[in-house]
């Protein structure tokens, strides 16, 4: 069944759950020519995984374009270094194109090395050098070794797929790194967090109730990472993944070089919150340490619940669209709108795969649509079928949200709130109470005019004689 | 300046992106690139944050086996579904570094498709790769490109064309449109292109699936009729639609200065008091007055200060002569698009000022911090050496990312430059009470 249709060719993308069995949603494909997808490239994948470790040096190898719009474009906090807050590229003009840009590059790392003395640098290839044909791991590995410093070209060729062969590329630059330097851990309890990007500072939420429980976080990858933390990384004995379309390649990786386990978990929600935890503190096996989880979990729900049973009678009962970049916040979403007492009836994401949609299938209620890579004239017909009050997205949908009157929340990379941990769900909370019940929404679209004919004017007219232009424009009592 | 091989923090966007201002410029145009998915994305992105709206852009989404074996048919089925979804009057068809370097001929593949479809939707492609220019270029080929396009010599006519020839906002579109209309002439000009409306449009019940606005595809038809065209900005670029008039259809151009500040407004109103021969409207003389007046107000306030001047290359010429009318010294000027035009011009006003061709943020930053600069003039991409150094940033052109109103912000024309000179003295104010404070 097709709840509606704009595209020859989306139909199966698009579902309505109906009953107990999972929906089959296709997925994984190339984006359709044409519909506008919210998708982006492959060396958009790969930047905004790698782009948080802050004391980088991430330099694009290509067109300006693509530095452009990846200049401090992302959300994610730093503690220290700001490195990570520059653009640097390679700036291929037409003779490069020529003759090949291989030379520029390796005068570009020589002088930005040189210059701002990175522990690592990163080299993105854009699409174009990838058609010319510039051998970046040779020009990198000789730079590596002239500079006695990591150099890692980063596959990122952005026509070679979708941002999910750009998070794959992201993970094997990091793996690159990984191991690179000794470390013995200060504690015998030791995690990573994969896929937190210390988006709006979310981070400093989170790590400080894994140290409460004795916990170490070796590494983050990347949210106010830097590069020593990812190079000693494997001296942890368990990886924590959160945003996992765009990690769980790296926990595999990481499990099968230096047999670190890795467990899926979420810190967004009370419920997700409080999972994470545990999870953590049961892999340890330490009675001591559950006890404490326990404890931090009743204190800080206690501590927030206030807060939410505020905001929840402000909101319950409300509809809820998400649309994600990734499945893994889109399932947490689901869960923590139930928290809330608001209901999802559109969750859709550019890059889930047939595991997200039938989790996701199975986690929503009946009459939810389901899509996958939607476009705006998909989204905008979905909010209306499906009556929304809210869109929680990114920047290019929200001003779609806005024109169409539906209150939207910001839950991309470029947010400016934390949303993550006790404190996070309070802010979300807050932000969808906001945003629902803004006095903007009941302004009059149209201003009723006197020289417009009312429908108790139209009743005169019929019916009175007397009905005259100057008697019809008198206020009625 | 010594040859550097990298680009620290660019001054500007890429050539695409410039052709999405021209192409949503024109009634139900709908602008598509042919090439990866990601670059609509991206701009889609950079536009939308920009104008607070949003911004459709198609993508003929090109992957790995469209670069192998050629993107004709992802092209094709890209327009296609465009027309499907989209309904639009024209397309603007925009290259990208991909498809310019797998060598996809757009022309022929347009020409193909629309003998295949039987259609005669209007297509104008046009070619924009990156890596030859800026988004300052990319705007003007677009523009260059819709009236090769489009444009065609019936009947000669009487109207003239009105050239919008650098990126400026819908506020200052429709700030020329207002003056015309106010003039009683409105219908005497064709303006080109006009994204008043498009990228700023009102919140109305059901909104189109492309925003309603735009200059009227007869009307870009009928430049080709016009008895002239008048052009404003523009000027540093290679391609332009003014140029390409008159050289194909005989249509005399007139090529001004962004109308910036007092004289340059000047220049811009006495030549359209020229071709109507009718007085500016006293609307217009009284703002001239309250302009005079402000900048007798500020006077104080401006003389001396030191500014950096940065962004699109019109712009900063226009910004660099108000300052000097205004008593203030552009001290720093840069753009990121290289012309030695600009320089000259710069020059010609500006004895002193440290001039940055093709710069980036990171050589801006060198001369800030060299200049003792006191306030900074240009895009918020400025933001961070603001912070760093402490120096007021007034955001003027695109990108303005990290403030609301830039669609509605006005530059040109007295009341654009009167305004302008409050939200420089009140940054400086700002500043000075800030200092006042903390001592």
């Amino acid at each position: 069944m097709s709840v509606i249709k704009i595209f020859e060719g989306r139909e199966g993308h698009i579902s309505q759950k109906a009953g107990s069995d999972p929906l089959p949603l296709s997925c994984s494909n190339e984006s359709l020519a044409g519909a506008v997808s919210q998708r982006a490239c492959v060396y958009s994948g790969a930047r905004v995984v790698l782009n948080p470790l802050t004391d980088a040096l991430h330099l694009v190898h290509g067109p300006i374009g693509c530095a452009s719009y990846t200049w401090d474009i992302r959300g994610s906090s730093t503690s220290g270094p700001d490195l990570y807050k520059n653009s640097f590229s390679t700036d291929m003009t037409e003779l490069d194109i020529i003759f090949g840009g291989e030379k520029k590059l390796a005068g570009a790392i020589q002088e930005l090395a040189a210059r701002f003395h990175p522990p690592a640098i990163f080299v993105y290839s854009t699409c174009i050098v990838g058609i010319i044909g510039d051998d970046l791991k040779s020009v990198c590995s000789k730079a590596a070794a002239e500079l006695g410093l990591p150099v890692i070209p980063v596959c990122s060729e952005g026509f070679r797929g979708n941002k999910n062969e750009g998070y794959k590329a992201a993970c094997n630059a990091l793996f690159e790194l990984i191991g690179m330097e000794e470390y013995r851990p200060s504690s015998p309890y030791t995690i990573n967090l994969l896929g937190e990007y210390n988006v709006a500072g979310d981070l400093w939420a989170i790590k400080p109730l894994f140290e409460e429980m004795g916990i170490e976080v070796v590494a983050t990858f990347t949210g106010d990472g830097r590069v020593a933390e990812i190079q000693r990384s494997h001296t942890a004995r368990l990886n924590l993944v959160q945003c996992s379309g765009s990690m769980t390649y790296l926990a595999k990786k990481m499990e099968e070089r230096y047999g670190i386990p890795y467990q899926r978990i979420s810190f967004f929600g009370l419920g997700d919150m409080a999972a994470a935890l545990r999870c953590a503190a049961r892999f340890f096996q330490d009675e001591g340490m559950l006890a404490k989880a326990e404890e931090i979990i009743e204190r800080e729900t206690a501590r927030v619940m206030p807060e939410i049973v505020h905001y929840r009678t402000r909101i319950k009962g409300k509809r809820a669209a998400i649309y994600m970049g990734g499945a893994a916040k889109a399932v947490s979403l689901v869960r923590a709108f139930e928290e809330l007492g608001m209901e999802v009836v559109i969750i859709g994401t550019q890059t889930g795969d047939r595991d997200d949609y039938r989790k996701i299938s199975c986690m929503v209620r009946d009459g939810t649509v389901i899509v996958d890579d939607a476009n705006p004239l998909e989204l905008r017909e979905l909010l209306a079928v499906q009556k929304a009050d809210l869109l929680v997205a990114g920047v290019k949908e929200r001003f779609l949200a806005y024109k169409l009157g539906i209150a939207f929340c910001d839950f991309n990379h470029d947010r400016t709130t934390s949303f993550e941990g006790y404190d996070g769900l309070v802010n979300f909370a807050r932000e969808l109470d906001v945003s629902l019940n803004s006095p903007v929404w009941k302004l009059p679209l149209h201003r009723s005019s006197p020289l417009e004919i009312t429908e108790f004017e139209n009743a005169i007219q019929k019916t009175g004689e007397r009905g005259t232009g100057q008697c019809l424009r008198a206020i009625p009592q | 300046m010594s040859e550097s091989y990298s680009t620290i923090n660019p001054c500007n966007m890429c050539m695409p992106m410039g052709s999405v201002l021209a192409f949503r410029g024109i009634e139900g145009c709908m602008p598509l690139f042919h090439g990866s998915q990601g670059c609509a994305t991206y701009m889609r992105l950079y536009l939308a944050h920009h104008f607070r709206e949003p911004v459709d852009i198609a993508s003929s989404a090109l992957s790995e086996k469209g670069t192998v074996y050629g993107g004709s048919a992802n092209l094709k089925m890209g327009l296609k579904n465009l027309i499907t979804g989209y309904s639009p009057r024209a397309i603007g068809v925009a290259t990208t570094c991909l498809a310019e370097t797998i060598g996809d001929d757009i022309v022929q593949i347009i020409k193909e498709f629309r003998a295949e479809e039987e259609s005669s939707l209007p297509i104008i492609p046009v070619s924009t790769p990156s890596y030859s220019a800026s988004h300052e270029e990319g705007y003007a080929r677009a523009l260059q490109a819709i009236v090769q396009t489009l444009a065609r010599r019936t009947e000669p006519g009487s109207r003239t064309n009105l050239i919008i020839g650098s990126v400026v906002s819908p506020a200052d579109v429709r700030y020329l449109k207002d003056m015309l209309t106010d003039w009683g002439f409105a219908n005497e000009f064709i303006l080109l292109p006009d994204i008043s409306e498009t990228l700023d449009a009102p919140r109305v019940e059901n909104p189109p699936r492309i925003t309603e606005g735009g200059t009227p595809l007869e009307d870009v038809v009928d430049t080709a009729n016009s008895c002239r065209t008048l052009t404003v900005g523009g000027q540093f670029q290679s391609n332009s639609a003014g140029e390409y008039l008159e050289r194909e259809f005989g249509v005399p151009q007139t090529a001004l200065p962004l109308p910036i500040g007092l004289k340059d407004t000047d220049l811009f109103v006495s030549m359209l008091e020229d071709l109507i021969g009718i007085a500016l409207p006293g609307k217009y003389e009284a703002q001239r007055g309250r302009l005079l007046d402000t900048l007798a107000d500020v006077h104080k306030y401006l003389a001396g200060v030191r500014v950096a001047v940065y962004g699109d290359s019109d712009i900063a010429l226009g910004l660099t002569r108000f300052l000097c009318e205004a008593g203030a010294i552009p001290a720093v000027v840069a753009t990121g698009s290289s012309s030695t035009r600009f320089e000259a011009e710069i020059r010609a006003v500006s004895e002193d000022a440290r001039i940055l061709l093709g710069a980036d943020f990171s050589q801006i930053h060198d001369q800030i911090r060299k200049a003792r600069i006191d306030l900074m003039l240009g895009t918020s991409n400025g933001r961070q050496i603001s912070r760093k150094e402490g120096i007021p940033l007034v955001r003027v052109g695109l990108p303005n990312h990290d403030r609301v109103g830039a669609a509605r912000q006005l530059l040109i024309g007295y009341e654009g430059a009167a305004m302008l000179a409050d939200a420089i003295t009140n940054a400086l104010l700002d500043e000075n009470s800030r200092r006042t404070d903390r001592q």
